[in-house]
């Protein structure tokens, strides 16, 4: 008699390496579910300190190339409240436009190039797109997140870390009419990502996925009035509800054992989770009404605690991302430049962020002369790692039945349901599974 | 004509690099039909080992591990390429060399403890030709689209993709550009940074940063001195300058050192 074990060292269509250790006793049940990252750190949080404060949102973008513009703008916001610098509204604007489109490409990303392949089968979107039938979708889902991108660009003048973006606004803003052109290009991208909230339905809608269910604290930004993407209020499905700026008070963080990553707990609670799903279980009513109507249509409906359906929630936001651009663009019709002007105060503040993969907090404290005394910063899948430790005790007990192979496969969907990113919470991921025989 | 085997690797960094090379969606089909990908771990499941004709290399070494792993791709990859700030001088990363801080204060400062692996414990982080023989070179945080695809096709036709190695200025004059340095009294790091990005930053009203490391004989010295001397910066701004993006380079060095 042993335990089973399945082992991954190095898992594939997430941004990282770490490792996942399930070992099943040869009753079924789990005696260890571990996820594991192992991405060398690079100490941010320490080589920060001494750095002048306007550098702290050109650095921090590099944490993370799939969400730089979530950690740039929560650092931003954060540095900004700390001096007590007041932006522009066409500034608060332009940062939500920034950060929508690269909501669009990391959604589209995900949802085809890192999530699709496993539920139809294939080991990657380049494998997928050697079928015939299935090379259009994927031909449109790369115009999709090239739009993202062009928008990106647009705004922050290349695709990966953003140039323009700055402490107190931007140094160079796009003309009306690259907005105008993106605008139709956004209008016309409507009907993909209707057919994608669709499709991915039809993905997610089957057994074991629509089974599998975990009830849990979810955790977002939150706004009555605005679908919260750079501002809002901390906020749970379970009483949680405190200005962000308090998230240090409310989210404790621990260094534990055989993780590179620190895992995170509410103050007095327990473990929670954040994501698309999360947020639009918390935020559902103040998506765009085109987002509500296809969720109605294809039956989607909150609370939704299924994390195999964290691929819809991705899709519907991809529709309201799509939308709340476009109004974006009309609101801001011909940007203008505008003179960045700020002194350095002394100060402490903190900021949180929805990246596309989940609630993103930074700040710190700053001195007279703008030099940073302390930084802070957590990613969305430090949060996440012991939500997934608990999808996998909850969920490998109901798989037992499947080869070693299968259940290798559902485990890892089961990672990749968080889209984590592993260089933001330092990375890597081996998939360990062991059961006794 | 055989297509030649592609690996990608990833040590130390943001994974942008890696992004990256699905950011040319236009002509992504394109490349990927005259190039098989064997190793890719970020984009793809069926992975398979060397030996491989080009091994893109994203990152900076900051482990024993990740040197161990950099001397097996070398064995492994024809042509190796540093793909990218970090894999080319260390990157961001590096600035933890800097810090004035030893490797047991840094990881408490950010841990509150020791990580308990030596072999994980991490080492100052270096650019990938600080350990092995590396073939080209992609600079730039994050690097451009257009070097990228223009090194696949000449490396495709067995050519050096001959990247310019002179300063950003160059490129800044082609755009007309008014010079942030002279004109507004910016401490741009234009003048001593390697070109191919197209001035983008200035373009786009930014003073360079230099995340494309030094240019081809440049004097970071003496612009060192015309930060101070002339834009009024402090010995410590200049120095955090010259120690962001290529501190390890000798050249980024001596900009540091004018000033200290």
């Amino acid at each position: 008699m042993s335990d089973r074990r399945l082992y991954v060292d190095y898992l594939a269509r997430m941004e990282g390496d770490g490792a996942m250790d399930i070992v099943i006793g040869e009753n079924g049940e789990i005696k260890k579910a571990a996820w594991e990252v192992w991405e060398p750190p690079r100490f941010f949080e320490a080589f920060l300190i001494g750095r002048k404060v306007e550098e702290a949102p050109e650095l921090v973008q590099r944490i993370c190339g799939i969400c730089p513009h979530a950690h740039h703008i929560a650092s931003l916001r954060s540095m900004e409240r700390a001096m007590g610098i007041k932006v522009s509204e066409q500034t608060r604007l332009m940062r939500e436009l920034m950060h929508y489109s690269d909501w669009i490409m990391s959604h589209a990303l995900h949802i085809y190039c890192l999530a699709a392949p496993d539920f139809v089968g294939y080991e990657s979107v380049v494998a997928m797109a050697g079928n015939p039938d299935l090379l259009p979708i994927v031909g449109k889902a790369l115009g999709l997140k090239r739009l993202g991108n062009d928008m990106i660009v647009a705004i922050c003048g290349n695709e990966i870390q953003n140039r323009t973006s700055v402490l107190g606004g931007f140094t160079a803003v796009p003309s009306k009419a690259t907005l105008q052109a993106l605008k139709e290009r956004l209008k016309a991208a409507k009907e993909f990502a209707f057919e994608t909230v669709k499709l991915v339905v039809q993905l997610g809608n089957v057994a074991p996925y629509n089974k599998l269910e975990r009830k849990a604290e979810y955790v977002s930004l939150y706004d009555p009035k605005r679908y919260p993407i750079n501002e809002g209020r901390l906020y749970s499905n379970d009483g949680l509800d405190v200005p962000d700026e308090e998230y240090p008070i409310w989210i404790l963080e621990k260094h534990v054992p055989s993780c590179n990553c620190k895992h995170a707990t509410i103050k007095g609670k327990g473990i929670f989770a954040v994501g698309p799903l999360m947020r639009v279980n918390n935020n559902f009513n103040t998506l765009s009404a085109d987002a509500k109507k296809i969720a109605a249509e294809v039956g989607f409906s909150v609370p939704c605690f299924l994390p195999y359906f964290s691929i819809v929630a991705r899709a519907l936001e991809l529709v309201h991302a799509i939308d709340a651009s476009i109004e974006l663009i009309d609101v801001l019709g011909e940007p203008k430049r505008e003179e960045i002007k700020y002194e350095y105060r002394a100060g402490e503040s903190y900021a949180v962020v929805e990246a596309a993969r989940g609630s993103a907090m930074h700040g710190g404290r700053v001195d007279k002369n703008g030099v940073i005394q302390k930084y802070d910063l957590i990613a969305p899948t430090a949060r996440n790692i012991a939500s997934l430790e608990a999808d996998f005790k909850a969920f490998v007990p109901q798989l037992l039945n499947l080869s070693d192979e299968e259940l290798t496969l559902k485990c890892e969907m089961m990672i990749r349901n968080y889209d984590p990113c592993q260089s933001c919470a330092t990375h890597s991921v081996k998939v360990n599974l062991r059961r006794e025989k | 004509m055989v297509n030649p085997k592609v690996a990608f690797f990833k040590f130390s960094s943001c994974a942008g690099c890696l992004l990256n090379v699905i950011n040319i969606e236009p002509v992504l089909l394109t490349v990927l039909s005259v190039i098989d990908i064997e190793y890719f771990v970020m984009a793809k499941r069926d992975n398979h080992h060397g030996p491989y004709t080009i091994g893109f290399v994203e990152g900076a070494v900051t482990t024993p591990k990740e040197v161990l792993e950099l001397k097996k791709i070398r064995e492994e990859c024809a042509i190796v390429v540093a793909m990218g700030t970090c894999a080319v001088t260390g990157g961001v990363p590096s600035i933890k060399n800097f810090s004035g801080m030893n490797q047991d204060q840094l990881t408490k400062t950010v841990y509150a403890e020791n990580i308990y692996d030596p072999f994980l414990a991490s080492i100052p982080a270096k650019g990938i030709d600080h350990y092995v023989k590396v073939d080209a070179y992609l600079r730039g945080c994050s690097y451009d689209l257009g070097e990228f695809v223009e090194l696949i096709k000449r490396a495709l036709k067995g050519e050096d993709p001959m990247f310019r190695p002179h300063s950003v200025c160059n490129e800044c004059k082609l755009k007309e550009n008014v010079c942030l340095l002279v004109s507004k009294g910016q401490p741009c790091m234009g003048s001593v940074s390697a070109a191919g990005c197209g001035a983008l930053c200035p373009s786009l009203n930014r003073q360079c940063e230099g995340c494309r490391g030094p240019a081809n004989d440049c004097n970071a010295a003496s612009l060192a001195k015309t930060f101070m001397e002339d834009l009024g910066l402090s010995k410590d701004d200049v120095v955090r300058k010259f120690r962001k993006y290529a501190g390890n380079t000798p050249e980024f060095s001596k900009g540091a050192e004018a000033a200290l």
